[in-house]
């Protein structure tokens, strides 16, 4: 559903960063990132290893701060702000980490209805429907849900923290390379299932990828992460134009993306 | 903002929903079965969104829930007046609403079902272990028949971490305990004027009881833990699928240098236990009982005889054999997770430590019943 450029436009940024510098010990990750993300966007973040993406990810989303710059999730800068209102924030974006980070010592449903017992007033019960409700959205079977995470295959560990993100009913959502260890077939029906719940929920989605079909399938914005800094942001189109060693070898990894997204073929296996 | 509300008129059919419904407001959502006396279920009900400000997918899950509640099943709902986002978000909700209805677990039925798990686990440690015996038997069978696949260098490695590198802490420990056990021993004595055979007591404990069962013990939490988590990381980073992929067993390779090792070296290890628990006591009674060291040695010649400090030391091998199962079962046991090593590493240390005991109150009696 990409939406056509007057509407994108009237649309409230939701993620916005100016100018950000991070340090890790010596070492100097970004050099002045500066990015915006609008309402129901799917942006997402690519660039070689070692870019900084994933520091980026977690200076969004409060885990790191950053030496300058700032960090505006929903018009709030996040480290500027007191920590009742990050508290706040924190409250209205959800991350899905790499590896799913489920907490090992609960089952599923009781991974997923753990914020929503932290955070709400809901009875032990209700929390859990509500679980099971975001379980069945993603496409896990309800079988799955008094498994431990160690029993989950990688599709459905991915499916399961997708669902924790989306516990407290986000209107944001952080993801770290949602299709890596994913095989082909698994990694298609996630794309398909970003995009369903972004088309139903109004999502907006920050995501980082390696994946080029994830890419073609998803993104309305693209955001090239090098040397420190953005390099340059845009549709795929706009992107591919530009003029990059690493971009064009990106690109020519992948026959399909010399077409427009369009154009590919749509995924048929669904869930 | 305002309150969520929902208005039923069960007569005309109409439900009006209004207001902000988002899980940040919610305080119930209905869990109750519905009521078979009121609204028909497979009559429609219309429902009027218009008035809704704002809906989330739980905001959803709540108006639903509450129209079951009153015996309007979602399909039989209507929908109306609602915004094209809201629709999208509610009828997502509608379609999902079926799998959130499972009965959550009774606190009873969680107690059985981590019972059922519990004699699984143990059925399937038996099975494991008989496995691993069968196993560990015919690539000894094996090796003898071909010596020269043997690991020399593993070996010789786990005789200095298992043996070596212990000496140290066995001997501080029971040095300590030969110095606590004299002393308590003493205090008795000293008011029957029965110095002397704190020697007695002291000298047999350390050399038939205490120094093969406690230095089993620290081996076993020492060695054994570290057996399970090496073997283990290895299994959960497929080490050992490549060594069998390679054409070399990891039972030879890994698992029998690593038993070997254990039992060979442990009576050394209860040895350098006996003669510093008793250089612990001597010391004691020399302090409080005034019983020189000659004295000490000279009653000790007289009263420990060989066949106690044999007793003593050839329990260790039998101890050995048993923490080295324990402890490569439970490395071959790790499952695809990281957290599974560290339960395995201290199912081994429990195991091998209850396997200690239990075995060393079964010799005893034996030997008590055979009259040595």
């Amino acid at each position: 559903m990409p939406a056509t450029d007057t509407v994108t436009a009237a649309r409230p940024i939701v993620v916005e960063t100016r100018h950000i510098v991070t340090r890790l010990g010596k070492q100097t990750i970004h050099q002045g990132v500066s990015l915006s993300v609008r309402q129901g966007e799917i942006a997402a973040l690519i660039g070689g290893s070692g870019t900084g993406k994933s520091v980026l990810l977690k200076v969004l989303c409060g885990l790191l701060r950053p030496a300058d710059g700032s960090a505006r999730l929903f018009d709030t800068d996040i480290w500027v702000t007191d920590s009742e209102t990050r508290q706040m924030v924190r409250q209205r974006f959800g991350m899905l980490f790499q590896d799913g980070a489920l907490f090992s010592s609960l089952t599923v449903e009781q991974n997923i209805a753990a914020p929503l017992r932290e955070h709400t007033r809901l009875s032990t019960a209700a929390c859990l429907r509500l679980a099971r409700l975001k379980l069945s959205m993603v496409g896990l079977e309800a079988s799955a849900a008094r498994k431990m995470p160690d029993e989950l295959s990688g599709g459905m560990r991915k499916r399961a923290a997708l669902a924790r993100a989306l516990a407290l009913d986000p209107e944001l959502l952080f993801l770290d390379e949602p299709t890596s260890g994913l095989d082909p077939v698994s990694a298609r029906s996630f794309d398909q299932l970003l995009r369903t719940l972004r088309d139903n929920l109004g999502l907006t989605v920050l995501l980082i990828t390696h994946d080029l079909d994830s890419l073609l399938a998803l993104a309305d914005q693209v955001i090239v992460l090098a040397q420190g800094k953005v390099l340059g942001s845009g549709t795929l189109p706009e992107i591919q134009q530009l003029q990059d060693p690493w971009l064009k070898a990106y690109f020519s990894s992948h026959p399909a993306s010399h077409t427009p997204p369009t154009s590919t073929p749509e995924d048929t296996h669904g869930q | 903002m305002t309150p969520a509300q929902l208005h039923l008129d069960l007569d005309n059919k109409l439900a009006t929903a209004s207001g902000s419904w988002r899980l940040i407001q919610l305080d119930k959502i209905e869990t109750a079965a519905p009521n078979a006396t009121e609204a028909n279920p497979s009559s429609p009900v219309v429902l009027d969104g218009g008035q809704i400000d704002n809906l989330d997918p739980s905001g959803a899950y709540c108006l639903i829930s509450r129209l079951a509640a009153r015996g309007i099943a979602p399909e039989a709902v209507q929908t109306a007046g609602f915004s094209s986002q809201h629709q999208a978000i509610f009828d997502l909700v509608r379609e999902h609403y079926p799998a959130s209805l499972r009965q959550n677990e009774t606190p009873l039925w969680q107690r059985g079902r981590a019972l059922l798990r519990r004699l699984q686990q143990v059925e399937r440690f038996m099975l494991e272990s008989v496995r691993l015996i069968g196993v560990l038997g015919t690539e000894t069978a094996q090796l003898l028949r071909h010596p020269g696949r043997f690991r020399y260098r593993e070996f010789t490695n786990q005789i200095e971490a298992v043996f070596v590198s212990a000496i140290p802490l066995i001997a501080l420990m029971m040095f300590l305990l030969g110095i606590v056990f004299a002393y308590l021993l003493g205090h008795q004595a000293i008011q029957y004027g029965a110095n002397i055979f704190v020697v007695d007591g002291t000298t047999l404990a350390v050399c038939r009881e205490l120094s093969p069962v406690l230095v089993a013990i620290l081996v076993a939490g020492r060695s054994g833990s570290a057996i399970t988590a090496q073997i283990g990381t290895m299994k959960f980073d497929e080490e050992l699928d490549a060594l069998r992929v390679m054409g070399l067993s990891p039972y030879q390779v890994l698992i029998i240098p690593r038993i070997l090792a254990l039992v060979c070296t442990l009576p050394l290890l209860v040895f350098v236990g006996d003669i510093t628990g008793i250089l612990g006591s001597m010391l004691v009674a020399s302090r409080q009982l005034g019983i020189q060291p000659a004295e000490f040695i000279t009653r000790m010649m007289s009263e420990l005889d060989l066949p106690t400090v044999i007793i003593g030391l050839s329990k260790a091998p039998i101890f050995a054999l048993f923490i080295g199962l324990i402890a490569s079962e439970g490395g071959l046991h790790v499952e695809h997770s990281a957290r599974s090593i560290g339960a395995s590493t201290t199912v081994t240390v429990v195991r091998s430590i209850v396997a200690v005991i239990g075995i060393n109150a079964l010799i005893a009696i034996t030997l008590v019943r055979l009259d040595i």
